[in-house]
């Protein structure tokens, strides 16, 4: 019983995780909340949808409309992806850059990416209503069993196949983007930025070009995240991604700001500690996350694996 | 003498107007179009049960019309979306009851109604719910009745068809969605049922109609080995749960509460929808005449057999149709202004007979529907899983 819940809450972290890695990207490089992720997020869903020639309801201004042609669901999600970085560099241009040129207070940014998630969801309500959507049914593993159990037919431990591909597909992205940060020259070049913007363009470093790149990254595994959530529990709306927004927070202070690693630590505290929740205290669910956040926070406030800051006089 | 060209035009025009606007009255004088307000959820997931009621309410108003409406008046249909929470149904009920609508049929959830139905109560608006099938609506006031019938009368007979088709059932697990009116009171009278069959019922397991994964609740109950399971909760949510029960490996038989009663479920489960058995309040195949003109109406429009929910709204509609014929056979309606014609039309909704497409149907004094065929359907689904229908089994 404890390990199914165990397995449950790996489920439910890594769903977390997925998403938290590209929200605590940009948070490592800029210093800044990108609440606008939460709507990357969902477009990423909507995306793929589009892609694979699926058909729109009876809401909003594109109802019952459907692309000519239709991709199979791994290239649609990677085309989405692509798509979905290309947004997050609109973004960045239109609403953080010159915010970033008139040295803005984080807080206003902070407030400015809020306002911009919910116009966009806003946006994608507009044009193509609130209702569930879904994936075709096995699509991403064409013959895969819907579950697998782990464990013995006595002792079942079961994972539904999409929640593996999420487990697998975050510990993918985690690595990836561990090996580009510290191995490669562009990695290193976003460690300098990250540490100091203005000494970096000083040594020849185009920051520009790197925040640029930054928001394609966070977009693209925003996306990423968004179309296997999608395939696991359906687009239920477009306020999908604005859930995950606040939890998301939550689960990269928790980790620690800044701190890939930490995301998915805090990802995966998180998932399980909902996962042992009782299921009659199903409601207070929300609360045990943010609860354990508060203490965490109150005990060691960098978070479980940031960095603490010493005032230097 | 000078004639004034200006002074000509002046004259010209005002004499135009005076004609235009005498004409004007005495035409609108016999064509009034009577406004009945349509409050259902026509945006949100709570819309994949609404969108059905809008096409019902439609149909119904083309339907009477080319009947001849009220007694030569036609009816006019005035849509407002409640959106899928309690804020959206009041600001909707709010905004017809100032449009002078005659009577309001909505909103779609109980969850709903218990927060916008006083408002109605206290303007003086008749409300005919065409979906709220919880404990106590009709006891919110006087002016409150309703055409779906209640779930302690409908829900049992789901139970009672499983039972047909699989007489070994010993266990039984349930899920419902603690946060919503309906989806409690439905299963209450689930778990009753299931008690008084003599059945065991498994620790009953909660969600909130905004989840998305059930994985902890299903694996709660999976290894006692239920052979039926009830789901209370809406289209999106209950949908979504289904799938995940069936991909984890139940096997089992499986009842839906009537917030699952839609086509609009199918795109959520899938294949995986194929099967669930839920109780119905109506059945396109009854064989009554106004039944059969609603089927036939519907499906020249939607090719394909009306829904429940479809039926109810046309139901909501048809009785205030009915009831405002016979109170202008009373007292003629131009003669009443709009608070009189509401009073007088709730008198006459609650003291009526109506034949309509869920069967011969009258009110008790509290507005409660008296109904007496009850059906239970299954869900068929295509092989590919994108196309299905309710086939009725009982």
């Amino acid at each position: 019983m404890l390990a199914q819940q165990l397995a449950n809450g790996l489920a439910i972290g890594s769903v977390y995780v997925i998403f938290a890695l590209g929200y605590t990207l940009i948070f490592s490089v800029l210093g800044i909340i990108n609440f606008a992720h939460g709507a990357i997020f969902t477009l990423g869903a909507y995306f793929t949808f589009m892609l694979m020639g699926q058909q729109f309801g009876f809401n909003g201004l594109l109802a019952q409309t459907k692309l000519p042609f239709g991709l199979p669901f791994w290239v649609a999600m990677f085309v989405s992806a692509i798509l979905s970085g290309l947004v997050g560099v609109v973004l960045e241009r239109i609403i953080f850059r010159p915010l970033r040129a008139r040295k803005a207070d984080p807080l206003l940014t902070l407030v400015s990416s809020l306002g911009l998630a919910v116009a966009m969801v806003n946006i994608i309500q507009y044009l193509v209503g609130a209702e569930t959507y879904s994936y075709p049914s096995g699509v991403a593993l064409p013959g895969a069993p819907a579950a697998v159990n782990f464990g013995s037919p006595e002792a079942p431990i079961i994972i539904r196949t999409s929640q593996i591909i999420i487990i697998v597909v975050s510990f993918i992205i985690l690595i990836a983007l561990t090996l580009f940060i510290n191995n490669t020259k562009t990695g290193r070049a976003l460690r300098a930025v990250a540490e100091d913007a203005t000494t970096s363009s000083l040594m020849g470093v185009n920051t520009d070009r790197l925040i640029r790149l930054t928001f394609f990254l966070s977009g693209f595994v925003g996306g990423i995240a968004g179309t296997l959530v999608g395939l696991n529990v359906g687009i239920t709306g477009p306020y999908l991604g604005i859930a995950f927004g606040l939890k998301g927070l939550a689960v990269i202070v928790l980790g620690g700001l800044g701190s890939v690693p930490g995301a998915v630590v805090g990802g995966l505290v998180i998932g399980l500690a909902e996962a042992l929740v009782p299921s009659s205290l199903v409601s207070y669910r929300d609360a045990v996350a943010f609860a354990i956040l508060f203490i965490v926070l109150l005990i060691r406030p960098q978070g479980l694996l940031g960095r603490r800051l010493i005032q230097k006089v | 003498m000078k004639i004034s060209l200006r002074k000509v035009l002046l004259s010209a025009a005002a004499l135009s107007l005076a004609t235009v606007l005498g004409l004007q009255t005495t035409v609108a004088q016999d064509v009034t179009p009577i406004d009945i307000g349509v409050a259902v959820a026509q945006t949100s997931n709570v819309a994949l049960l609404g969108q059905e009621q809008v096409i019902g309410a439609q149909l119904a108003e083309q339907f009477f019309n080319d009947r001849g409406g009220v007694n030569g008046r036609p009816i006019r249909i005035i849509l407002q979306d409640t959106a899928g929470d309690e804020a959206g149904a009041i600001n909707a009920f709010q905004t017809l009851i100032s449009a002078n609508v005659v009577g309001i049929v909505g909103p779609t959830l109980s969850q709903q109604a218990f927060s916008a139905d006083p408002l109605a109560e206290q303007a003086g608006v008749p409300v005919l719910a065409p979906s709220n099938t919880a404990r106590g609506i009709p006891q919110i006031g006087e002016f409150i009745a309703r055409v779906s019938a209640p779930v302690a009368v409908v829900a049992p007979n789901a139970v009672d068809a499983a039972l047909e088709i699989d007489p070994a059932i010993t266990t039984v697990g349930v899920f419902y969605a603690q946060n919503d009116a309906f989806a409690t009171s439905e299963t209450g009278t689930f778990q009753e049922t299931v008690t008084a069959r003599g059945l065991t019922l498994l620790p009953v397991q909660t969600f909130q109609t905004t989840d998305t994964d059930f994985s902890a609740q299903i694996t709660n109950i999976l290894p006692s080995n239920p052979q039926l399971v009830i789901v209370s909760g809406l289209a999106a949510d209950g949908g979504n749960l289904i799938k995940q029960l069936r991909e984890l490996g139940y096997q089992g038989l499986i009842i839906g509460g009537n917030g699952l009663n839609t086509a609009n479920v199918f795109p959520v489960c899938q294949a995986l929808c194929d099967g669930i058995i839920i109780a119905q309040a109506y059945s396109y195949n009854a064989d009554t005449e106004i039944n059969r003109a609603f089927v036939e109406a519907y499906t020249a429009l939607q090719s394909k057999n009306p829904p429940q929910f479809s039926a109810q709204a046309f139901t909501g509609v048809q009785v205030f149709v009915e009831a405002l014929i016979r109170l202008d056979n009373v007292i003629p309606l131009e003669n009443l202004d709009l608070a009189q014609q509401r009073a007088l039309l709730n008198n006459f909704i609650l003291t009526g007979l109506y034949d309509t497409p869920l069967g011969t149907i009258s009110f008790t004094r509290e507005g409660e529907i008296i109904q007496s065929t009850y059906y239970v359907a299954q869900i068929d689904m295509a092989d590919d899983g994108q196309s299905g229908a309710f086939t009725f089994i009982r």
